[in-house]
């Protein structure tokens, strides 16, 4: 089950990589944002990229639509208020650059699902936008939750639940145990996303 | 001889309550970082765990792959969705007891209904007619079944093979074990029988693994600590499904996975919650 929440993840988060940097939408409505997202997505999702270029269209993608120095804070956990300034910025930029990596690595071949906006509540800081993706072959369809954090009446994204699974905790929880396993020192953490992203190549 | 003894015990106290104190008062930081690691991962058995992991991942490459892409490549994709329904069936009896035991009893109407459908019109299983009649399988655990109870799940555990899990979960699969009817049946017959719990347990786990081959090989090369990630992803996924047991009974009050969810295991005992107690904070917004 783990495990292909997790495929319905990364396909979603894939899907978001083809999506070429076409203007967004003013992101007033939640609902709007999110519908938006899938159906650009959904419309390139056909067409052939090669892995640079999808790096490239996840990470603007990424800066378009979520909150990524709050995502970064979150995943950092308490090891936000430890951390210098130049450790806080590096973080950030090299946070980016793995979630762009390791999300649209994660998955290319999945096609042929359908995406649809089910509902919205508003949340504490913003709102949670429900959405379906239906699969083929007549498997469950997979529930995802987008929680959004509104600003001045601009929403980003701030989570994505799979099944009920959050990419934020699960990260966390990850860079938490890296750090822990570290001597508690956030720069080996900052080490091994430097290892891990570098020259942009997926390995 | 007596007095002896006493000074000893004495002494001992002396020095487990020195050390004690001695801890406290020159290493809170220390104190607080291993409390903070608890809440976190609730891991305690953390090193044994990461060997037992490795283990897995070495059975795992070395024999389950293998036998799961020989499965993949072997049987068209009907003949693998046949057996996944086939061995769906045997488990209805369960899934009947759980739906049962958490008084979901549509679900449980569902369950029979199912079950009588797909042995007799399916052929014993292996064609799912009622899912395609509309009414898909879905699957319960004793796990789930305690959780949605209010128990908690305990501390982190990778069982040899089996992979992630936790007391709660892994005593349910036990008990799951003995109280399987198909089970009982062939333990009731000579020991010629008693393999076929065993090729069933495979079957069923070759099958599994042969629809995540690429996730978890993708997941693991993006990962910088697999075994977190896996960690987390399980922990997360097991308090989901408790948390949809209990969608008929009032949502924790506030329940928020940014603000509540510290870690997977809050999520869980904020799941756990008796439903009472989720009520109190609605009471309280009552206007004077």
């Amino acid at each position: 089950m783990v495990r292909r929440s997790f495929l319905a993840a990364a396909l979603f988060l894939v899907v978001g990589a083809f999506i070429p940097a076409v203007p967004t939408m003013a992101a007033a409505d939640p609902s709007a944002l999110i519908s938006n997202l899938g159906s650009r997505a959904l419309e390139v999702l056909g067409k052939n990229a090669t892995q640079s270029q999808r790096v490239e269209r996840f990470r603007q993608l990424l800066r378009e639509d979520f909150d990524v120095p709050g995502i970064a804070r979150f995943v950092l956990g308490r090891y936000w208020n430890v951390a210098t300034e130049e450790q806080r910025t590096e973080f950030v930029r090299l946070f980016e650059d793995y979630v762009a990596l390791a999300y649209s690595t994660r998955l290319a071949e999945y096609t042929g699902e359908t995406f649809k906006v089910t509902g919205s509540r508003p949340d504490a800081d913003g709102a949670i936008v429900s959405s379906q993706i239906i699969r083929p072959a007549g498997a469950a369809p997979v529930k995802v939750d987008w929680r959004l954090t509104g600003r001045n009446g601009v929403y980003k994204i701030s989570d994505v639940s799979v099944d009920g699974i959050s990419m934020a905790v699960t990260q966390r929880s990850e860079f938490a145990a890296v750090i822990q396993h570290n001597g508690g020192q956030v720069q080996s953490l900052i080490t091994m996303l430097r290892d891990k992203t570098v020259g942009g190549g997926a390995r | 001889m007596n007095v002896r003894l006493l000074r000893l015990v004495v002494s001992d106290l002396f020095i487990f309550s020195a050390l004690g104190l001695s801890a406290c008062a020159s290493h809170p930081d220390t104190a607080q970082q291993a409390t903070a690691y608890e809440e976190d991962f609730n891991d305690p058995l953390e090193d044994a765990n990461r060997k037992i992991f490795e283990f897995n991942q070495f059975v795992d490459r070395n024999a389950i792959v293998p036998a799961a892409k020989a499965y993949r490549a072997a049987l068209p994709d009907p003949v693998r969705d046949s057996v996944r329904d086939f061995l769906n069936n045997l488990r209805e009896p369960l899934v009947f007891v759980n739906d049962t035991l958490q008084g979901e009893f549509e679900s449980a109407a569902k369950t029979v209904g199912r079950f009588v459908v797909n042995s007799t019109i399916g052929i014993g299983g292996v064609v799912d007619v009622a899912g395609r009649w509309g009414v898909p399988h879905h699957d319960e655990d004793l796990g789930l079944t305690l959780g949605a109870w209010g128990i908690p799940e305990g501390p982190y555990i990778v069982v040899p093979v089996l992979g992630p899990s936790t007391p709660r979960d892994l005593g349910g699969q036990i008990a799951e074990g003995f109280g399987d009817p198909w089970n009982l049946l062939v333990t009731g017959n000579p020991w010629t029988l008693y393999w076929i719990p065993f090729v069933r347990g495979a079957v069923g786990g070759i099958d599994q693994r042969s629809r995540y081959i690429e996730t978890l090989a993708d997941i693991e090369r993006t990962s910088l600590d697999y075994y977190a990630t896996i960690r987390s992803l399980y922990r997360q996924r097991r308090a989901a499904l408790i948390r949809r047991e209990r969608e008929n009974l009032p949502p924790p009050a506030g329940f928020s996975q940014r603000d509540d969810g510290r870690s997977p295991e809050a999520a869980v005992k904020t799941a756990a919650r008796p439903a009472i107690v989720s009520e109190v904070p609605n009471l309280s917004e009552v206007p004077k």
